[in-house]
């Protein structure tokens, strides 16, 4: 179990370099800089610029520089906002998309698990046929409507027409302004989490060690309760590309419904050319997907202790 | 996102959303392939007198458009209107001006989008009082126009050529490169397999989105960049599919004998395993292509993507999300014409995946592996 936490922390810290590496020598490619403009500058102050920014010294100088930055937690001044440190920027940043993925997965777990439970579990009844029916359907307008379909929708039809909500904007975090964009990153993941739930908690509900449960005279809910207890895994190992999934519709999200968050900070700096802003966005993201991806590995590990053993022999 | 594409696993009744899928595949991708060249407006034609007009069976102008529009320009000429009879050709006008009309001023009828070259009846008083037969012109916009004027349905099917090259081309790349990484990882086995699968393992948590804009920021907003750099990140699962064809392939008899021969490992994937994989990559391909044209609709969306004049479904639905109060039909042509094809090639690929798993007694490669 020591041996298969300390291996994923190593890899994923080697990942976490290589997505550094890649993305920095990428930017770099780039033709146009961040200080083109309709009049040329003059050289001299180019040539400060430059300096400032150290973008005069050799590449791989500039990696290095780069990488020192980061392990002291800095992440540069941002090109585009000038006088802003893309610290200051994710400062604000950071904890409002935090909120808004918490929110959004919090609300998926919840709803789709259930949705999934009660098509997977319920009597064949009218319950079982509305749960099943739920989940196609969840599913289907997952497959049907992206995010950017939903999001003005949503707008046009809470905010516009019923004038039940704002349509945009983060106004400090009320509640109010999160309801959308949470139900928008929200939707995909509860139709994923609904269907992995339902065929889940089916084959498991099959399982020899439920009939003896039922050859017992358990009542069906904590039938249910112990089959849940095995198909839950499934979702677990979901989870990390569940995070990938909500850190990437917050880009649109937060897009459309104007919120400061990183994903609209991303955006704008790649519109802008900010490329400190952009590298900071990526390891910043990359950071919280592979933490999530290691946590959910050994969450899993645990929850289901044949996989530690099978690697620990 | 694209994830939300690969829970639906088939249902029952999977064999017949095959020709289902396929037919209404076909129907979208001929529309959008022959649909401009038949229809009456060009995709950039600017009609400036209907700008915003809601979808209609009925053909523009309508009787209250061309009585306003003969209104607008008896203004701009000085004169009044003395009495107006409509039918649904033509519009019988008798115009009185203060000043005499010049008849270099009719032009005006024609540069118009609501008439047409007017015929002069009779002229009183050197054009002072001047009756004239002006015939309309007929347009009609099935799907309305948007902000600027053009009929939308042209333009979704122009964009809808875009969007469909993009999944086509960017299936394309993730197929050569996943099939060639997955074929490799799957022929050498043993050390080589095992690190190019972690590899391809560790890749799936990344959040590629972020990858593909910045590729796109960095090289520029061209066509082939976009399917390319989208071709570049989604070719994990051909990979990983690939790699489990070449596993139980190499195996087989004639494989064995042909490495018996002599023959080399490039060879031998190319001519034995290839072939016999194709199935299930082609099938998967309709998997594959959805999630490519989604991609591509999300970067146009935030305008990172392709540029005017060219346009995707991405670009017009974030031009009617824009335009949502009051012009709905912006965001509901385009995307119904997204969302109607990523769930037909959805289908079509489940449908083949389930009879290529039951031809082959496996498991249909797109169903939840077990982590590990």
């Amino acid at each position: 179990m020591l041996w298969r936490a300390l291996s994923r922390i190593l890899a994923s810290a080697a990942t976490l370099l290589i997505v550094i590496a890649l993305s920095f020598f990428l930017m770099r490619l780039a033709p146009g800089g961040p200080f083109d403009s309709e009049r040329p500058l003059d050289p001299e102050i180019a040539k400060n610029l430059r300096h400032i920014y150290r973008l005069d010294l050799p590449l791989g100088r500039q990696f290095l520089v780069y990488l020192q930055s980061l392990a002291c937690g800095d992440f540069g001044p941002s090109l585009h906002w000038r006088d802003f440190s893309v610290n200051e920027l994710f400062a604000h940043a950071l904890p409002i998309s935090m909120r808004l993925g918490a929110e959004a997965m919090t609300a998926a777990l919840v709803i789709g698990g259930t949705l999934g439970v009660v098509g997977a579990a319920a009597k064949p009844g009218w319950r079982a046929t509305l749960g099943a029916f739920a989940v196609d359907a969840a599913a289907l307008i997952g497959v049907l409507l992206p995010p950017f379909v939903v999001a003005p929708l949503l707008q046009l039809f809470f905010g516009l027409t019923l004038h039940a909500l704002p349509v945009g904007g983060w106004n400090e975090g009320a509640w109010r302004n999160q309801i959308l964009p949470a139900a928008t990153l929200a939707l995909p993941q509860i139709a994923i989490i609904a269907r992995l739930m339902q065929a889940s908690l089916r084959d498991a509900l099959k399982e020899p060690h439920m009939r003896t449960l039922r050859a017992f005279g358990l009542p069906p809910w904590r039938i249910t309760a112990h089959a849940i207890r095995a198909a839950i895994l499934a979702v677990v190992s979901y989870l990390g590309l569940a995070a990938a999934n909500v850190l990437t519709g917050s880009v649109v999200v937060e897009t459309i419904f104007g919120i400061p968050g990183m994903g609209r900070y991303f955006v704008d700096g790649a519109l802008g050319r900010d490329y400190t802003l952009v590298m900071g966005t990526v390891v910043v993201v990359a950071a919280l997907v592979i933490f999530f991806n290691l946590l959910v590995d050994l969450t899993y590990a645990w929850l289901d202790p044949r996989i530690a053993d099978a690697e620990g022999r | 996102m694209s994830d939300a594409l690969a829970s639906l696993y088939p249902g029952p009744g999977a064999s017949k959303r095959v020709p289902i899928s396929l037919a209404l595949l076909a129907l979208i991708a001929l529309a959008c392939v022959l649909g401009p060249m038949v229809s009456p407006h060009p995709y950039d034609r600017v009609y400036p007198d209907y700008v915003f007009a809601d979808p209609s069976l009925a053909p523009h102008p309508t009787a209250g458009e061309a009585k306003g529009a003969i209104e607008d320009i008896a203004r701009r000429m000085g004169a009044s209107i003395a009495s107006l009879r409509q039918d649904r050709r033509a519009l019988n006008v008798t115009l009185i001006g203060e000043r005499p009309i010049d008849a270099r001023d009719l032009r005006v009828f024609e540069r118009s989008d609501v008439f047409a070259a007017p015929r002069v009846e009779a002229s009183e008083g050197e054009g002072r009082r001047l009756t004239l037969d002006i015939p309309l012109q007929r347009n009609l916009f099935l799907f309305g126009t948007d902000a600027n004027g053009r009929d939308l349905l042209t333009r979704t099917l122009i964009a809808g050529r875009v969007s469909l090259a993009v999944g086509l081309l960017a299936s394309f790349v993730a197929i050569v490169i996943g099939v060639a990484y997955g074929a490799i990882a799957g022929f050498a086995g043993g050390g080589v397999d095992a690190v190019m699968m972690r590899i391809v393992e560790i890749l799936y948590a990344l959040p590629f989105i972020f990858f593909v804009i910045v590729l796109v920021m960095v090289f520029g907003r061209n066509f082939a960049l976009i399917f390319v750099a989208i071709g570049a990140v989604e070719w994990l699962d051909m990979a990983r599919l690939a790699r489990g064809q070449t596993l139980s392939l190499k195996q087989r008899e004639y494989v064995v004998a042909a490495r018996a021969l002599g023959v080399t490992p490039a060879a031998i994937i190319w001519r034995h395993i290839l072939p016999n994989a194709s199935g299930p990559i082609i099938a998967f391909l309709t998997l594959l292509a959805p999630r490519a044209i989604l991609l591509e609709s999300l970067i146009s969306f935030l305008g990172l993507g392709v540029e005017e004049p060219l346009s995707s479904w991405g670009v017009l639905i974030a031009d009617g999300a824009r335009n949502i109060q009051g012009a709905i039909h912006l965001l509901i042509v385009p995307a119904a014409f997204l969302g109607a094809t990523l769930a037909a090639l959805q289908s079509l690929g489940q449908g083949l995946q389930q009879s290529f798993a039951e031809g082959f007694g496996g498991r249909a490669p797109n169903q939840p592996a077990p982590p590990e």
